[in-house]
């Protein structure tokens, strides 16, 4: 959605700061993520990308030394406020983890498990719709239309992973996020989850996080870089990686961490 | 190259090769004008030849960039500064080669000069051509030390490179219209002398190449005119 040509502001990390137990992970993030564009994550291993990613859905909250501090508006709403409905959250705020995870169930109940505990279908008929309009989207469906009633586990890598995409879109949410999402893939269906991706953000804000900072330059319209539980530098993709602003996102992206 | 090194070394050194070739392509390119001016002060065919033959090693150093350029882009995926170096690697090449195609054109020419030209004429060509030769020198040195501000400087002086250079014609006008027997000459000089001026564009055109390497940013703006053409008619 524009808005005088602005993307809107989706989401909005103001100040956040987390710890788990005494070590501070992160350090004062501030950041705006615009709504329909796919905002890229980077940054060496352990410099918070995906604690921050965690941050937006609460998923920190299962860890118990783990202590969320700042806000996240997403709809002027914060979410780290004690009133926040985590499990309405978690509808509108879906994930794709690294390793595909269908549940141990056919391909049909890994769709319509969600759609069903947020009572999104009255009959039969209407999950029938919701379980193929999302497997549409994930690009799926004409692989998998004659087997719904098999395991989603007998699927190959990639059909797995779009298999989670369409389990996470299948809720409706505004957000998804995805926290590697195609680093256990092959070539072939890394291209169909980046080109996915690209369809998605039509109706989804996407935020990714990824170690291939060739995927991050080919998915995203904004990338953010993370370094040390700080974040360095962000702004448009193509900025980010022709000419950024600062040294060490420099260094980064071109392999010469020291 | 004052970035931190890469964490690779191989693809740091093919990064590193990549610069020096362009520094020794350059040099080549330096040494065919100072050869091809000097042979038209002394008249002195060897000179000439030499530029007409090294064109050749000028040549063959543009395929060399080019080719290691695409193998970075193709194996390396350079991003940033790694990516603008290889960019303008490619187009600085480009121009590098137009400059020895150039001063081969000049020494061609000057093999086929009357040997007793007018001094002024020379005088005015060697005016032309040792500014140009200043300019070339400043750029590769600007590549060499990564610096907008010389790359700038060298962009702006361009335009008395086009002042010296219709001096320079309009002198070579005069001596046409001297005499009939002047023709063949000074058509030849009005090439020659256009020629130089040509190479200082292209030394301009690698300024605006440096300039978005270290920057990466293009330089904004026209690029300094000097003087109108001569007008040829007699008023």
């Amino acid at each position: 959605m524009k808005k005088n040509g602005v993307n809107m502001i989706k989401i909005s990390a103001k100040n956040v700061d987390v710890f788990y137990g005494k070590k501070q992970a992160l350090f004062n993030i501030n950041l705006d993520i615009e709504e329909n564009q796919v905002t890229a994550l980077i940054g060496p291993s352990g410099c918070g990308k995906s604690t921050f990613l965690r941050c937006l859905n609460r998923m920190n909250d299962v860890i118990d030394i783990c202590k969320v501090q700042g806000e996240i508006v997403i709809n002027d709403f914060n979410i780290n406020d004690k009133g926040c409905d985590v499990v309405r959250l978690r509808e509108k705020i879906g994930m794709v983890f690294q390793k595909p995870n269908p549940f141990p169930k056919t391909l049909y109940e890994n769709i319509s498990y969600g759609p069903s505990i947020h009572g999104m279908a009255q009959s039969k008929q209407e999950m029938d719709e919701i379980v193929e309009i999302s497997l549409k989207k994930a690009a799926l469906w004409e692989e998998v239309k004659d087997r719904l009633h098999e395991p989603g586990t007998g699927l190959s890598g990639g059909q797995q992973q779009r298999l989670c995409i369409a389990r996470a879109i299948s809720v409706q949410p505004e957000v998804i996020l995805m926290d590697e999402p195609c680093s256990a893939l092959d070539p072939i269906a890394t291209a169909q989850i980046e080109e996915l991706i690209d369809e998605l953000k039509k109706e989804h804000t996407i935020i990714i996080v990824t170690h291939s900072m060739a995927q991050a330059a080919r998915v995203s319209q904004r990338t953010g870089f993370f370094h040390l539980g700080e974040l360095i530098e962000h702004g448009l993709t193509d900025k980010i990686f022709k000419n950024p602003d600062n040294t060490k996102t420099q260094d980064y992206i071109t392999g010469r961490f020291g | 190259m004052s970035e931190a090194p890469h964490t690779v070394k191989s693809y740091e050194e093919e990064l590193k090769n990549l610069n020096s070739n362009i520094v020794k392509m350059g040099g080549f390119c330096e040494e065919a004008l100072v050869k091809a001016t000097q042979a038209i002060i002394s008249r002195n065919s060897d000179n000439a030849e030499t530029v007409i033959k090294n064109d050749e090693k000028i040549d063959k150093f543009e395929t060399l960039v080019e080719q290691q350029v695409v193998n970075l882009i193709a194996l390396r995926q350079p991003m940033a500064i790694d990516l603008r170096e290889t960019v303008t690697a490619l187009k600085i090449s480009s121009d590098l080669e137009r400059i020895g195609d150039l001063a081969k054109n000049i020494s061609k020419r000057t093999l086929l000069l009357n040997e007793n030209l007018p001094k002024n004429l020379i005088d005015a060509l060697v005016r032309v051509s040792s500014n140009v030769q200043k300019q070339l020198k400043s750029i590769l040195d600007a590549y060499l030390d990564r610096s907008s501000a010389m790359a700038v400087n060298v962009w702006e002086g361009d335009e008395y490179i086009d002042d010296l250079t219709n001096l320079c014609m309009q002198e070579v006008i005069k001596y046409l219209k001297e005499n009939e027997k002047n023709l063949d000459d000074g058509t030849h000089l009005l090439f020659v002398t256009k020629n130089i001026e040509r190479i200082g564009d292209h030394t301009t055109n690698i300024a605006e190449q440096i300039y978005y390497l270290v920057t990466g940013e293009y330089l904004e703006g026209d690029r300094p005119k000097g003087t109108e053409p001569v007008v040829t008619g007699e008023k």
